[in-house]
């Protein structure tokens, strides 16, 4: 479903943020990606989308090789691989129904589509009974619920979602990793770059793990720390300098 | 395209449309502006032809003869001038046709009774296809025999075509300012329009709309504002014709502005096609630079 052959990104301003990766994924799966801030998470899902192109090595997504997609071709791609972040980037003055609809919409959809697919996303995601809110009126999980409905109302295949949970407080963060499990279990593949922990610990799927723009681990059932840590203790640690990082904290008043 | 994806597409460009109001009006009134000086511009252009065209069909070649000319070999030269192709007609004035014109023409400034004799040569007068190639038709007829000598308003003439010449230049030279002016504005408006819905736009590259598809609804926005400036110019130029123009062709009697004749809603389907044309480069244009990421 996904494979990189030798894939290294430099950018323009001369850092490489992704050295000679290989990596293969299959149709299906459930993969975290992890690694400290700055390692290179987000800039292999750019490829995968093609937001960057690689300086070196192929990228096949659903067997196109995306490095040597047209301009043209890119919306294509895009209907097929959805990506969801972690600031949400719902379009505040348009409804829950409406920004779902939009990814429709804008790819000149029929209106009998739009009809049909977007209660469908709606009622997975579980925010039929708020189609008619505005962004600003949903919790930060309903938020990210409705942005993860857009993704998937072009029924991609793909999706990938960079720190979904990143902005989320613990009983949204389980809210949204559930939906994204069932998601998964309909078929999408799912990856998923993140700094949560407790998230990677708790799901025991495959992790890649990152460290400078090379891959330094790939477990399948594996933690979000590398093995040989003492991984409890660690976990915690880690979460908490992610925590501090977003501006979060571990004060009440912070936490969304 | 079936209702309800029009009416998505309409409130969308609805929407960029209301974003910045002030600045739309600014574009459309640049447009009008633009448009009501194109428009003034090529009517009094088109005036000017008429009335420069009606003086210069007049301007005659005056050929004089020898007095040793007879009637006869007249008559031959009036047939070798007419021949030429550069020649419109040919008129042949007998001597006595002349005095009389002349006795016409100074009536009242000299007792032009005392003239005893006819002091006049016969002469022909030449009336050219185009006034650009009287020089050569005079120097051509002065060359014949018995001819001589040969005159003509050669100055008048030419500082007339010279005047035209460069009044078309230098009005060409402002059109092409002034839509260039009205090209950048729009595009300026386009741009914060761009700007202001870049969210949108990049939401739109995400979940793969089309390049077409994102630029539709500002191309679309650029022709509102082309079309609505032109169609005001339209308004407010058609309302000068019905009101000022009579009383300017009554006070200006002396000259021939009745031949200048215009086909009115031809002319006004041209600015407007003038004035869309600008919204549409314009706005290409500038989404165009913007979306090349
Ligand atoms: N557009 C860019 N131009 C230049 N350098 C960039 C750009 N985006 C990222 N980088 C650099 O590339 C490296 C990898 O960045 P990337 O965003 O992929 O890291 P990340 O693993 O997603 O980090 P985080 O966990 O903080 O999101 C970093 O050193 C970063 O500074
Ligand atoms: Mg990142």
């Amino acid at each position: 479903m996904i494979s990189l052959r030798g894939v290294s990104l430099v950018y323009p301003n001369g850092t490489r943020a992704l050295d000679a990766i290989d990596l293969e994924i299959a149709k299906g799966s459930f993969v975290f990606l992890v690694g400290h801030s700055g390692t290179g998470k987000s800039s292999l899902l750019r490829l995968l989308y093609r937001e960057q192109v690689p300086t070196r090595g192929e990228v096949t997504v659903d067997a196109t090789r995306v490095d040597k997609l047209r301009r043209s071709k890119v919306a294509l791609l895009r209907r097929n691989v959805g990506v969801v972040f972690q600031d949400f980037k719902l379009l505040g003055d348009k409804t829950v129904w409406e920004n779902v609809a939009f990814a429709l919409q804008v790819t000149g959809a029929r209106t009998k589509d739009v009809m049909r697919q977007v209660p469908r996303v709606l009622d997975l995601v579980g925010l039929a009974h708020k189609s008619r809110m505005f962004p600003s009126e949903l919790s930060g999980g309903e938020q990210q619920r409705t942005a993860i409905a857009r993704a998937l109302v072009n029924n991609p295949k793909i999706l990938l979602c960079d720190e979904p949970t990143g902005n989320l407080d613990p009983s949204n963060t389980n809210e949204v990793m559930d939906l994204l499990h069932r998601i998964n279990l309909k078929g999408t593949t799912v990856l998923i770059a993140t700094h949560n922990a407790i998230v990677v610990d708790r799901m025991r799927r495959r992790v890649i793990r990152l460290e400078n723009g090379k891959i330094v681990a790939d477990e399948e059932r594996g933690y979000y720390l590398a093995a040989g840590g003492d991984r409890g203790t660690a976990a915690a640690e880690e979460l908490e300098l992610v925590r501090s990082r977003n501006g979060l904290g571990t004060n009440p008043l912070f936490s969304e | 395209m079936d209702s309800g994806r029009i009416r998505f597409f309409l409130s969308e460009v609805r929407r960029n449309f209301a974003r910045n109001l002030i600045m739309q009006l600014t574009a459309i009134g640049t447009v009008t502006v633009t448009i009501v000086l194109l428009g003034g511009f090529l009517f009094t252009r088109q005036t000017l032809g008429a009335i420069g065209g009606n003086v210069i069909e007049k301007i005659e070649i005056s050929v004089f003869l020898r007095s040793d000319a007879t009637t006869a070999q007249a008559k031959r030269l009036q047939a070798t001038l007419e021949h030429d192709p550069r020649v419109r007609s040919v008129e042949y004035v007998p001597k006595a046709e002349g005095l009389r014109e002349m006795r016409d023409r100074l009536r009242g400034q000299i007792d032009t009774s005392l003239l005893t004799s006819n002091p006049l040569p016969d002469a022909l007068r030449i009336r050219v296809v185009d006034p650009a190639r009287a020089r050569d038709v005079a120097t051509f007829a002065a060359k014949q025999p018995l001819v001589d000598k040969v005159e003509y308003a050669q100055d008048a003439v030419e500082k007339l075509l010279r005047v035209f010449d460069v009044l078309g230049r230098v009005g060409l030279g402002v059109i092409a300012l002034l839509v260039f002016t009205a090209a950048i504005i729009i595009s300026n408006t386009i741009r914060l329009t761009v700007f202001a819905r870049r969210r949108e736009i990049a939401i739109m590259q995400l979940v793969g709309a089309s390049g077409l598809y994102i630029r539709m609804p500002f191309i679309c926005e650029g022709f509102i504002d082309g079309f609505a400036g032109a169609a005001i110019a339209i308004a407010v130029l058609a309302i000068a014709r019905a009101e000022l123009w009579p009383k300017l062709v009554v006070a200006l009697s002396f000259l021939p502005l009745h031949a200048a004749a215009i086909d009115g809603p031809m002319f006004g389907l041209q600015l407007l096609g003038v004035g869309s044309a600008v919204g549409i480069v314009a706005s290409w244009l500038s989404v165009g630079r913007y979306l090349r990421t």
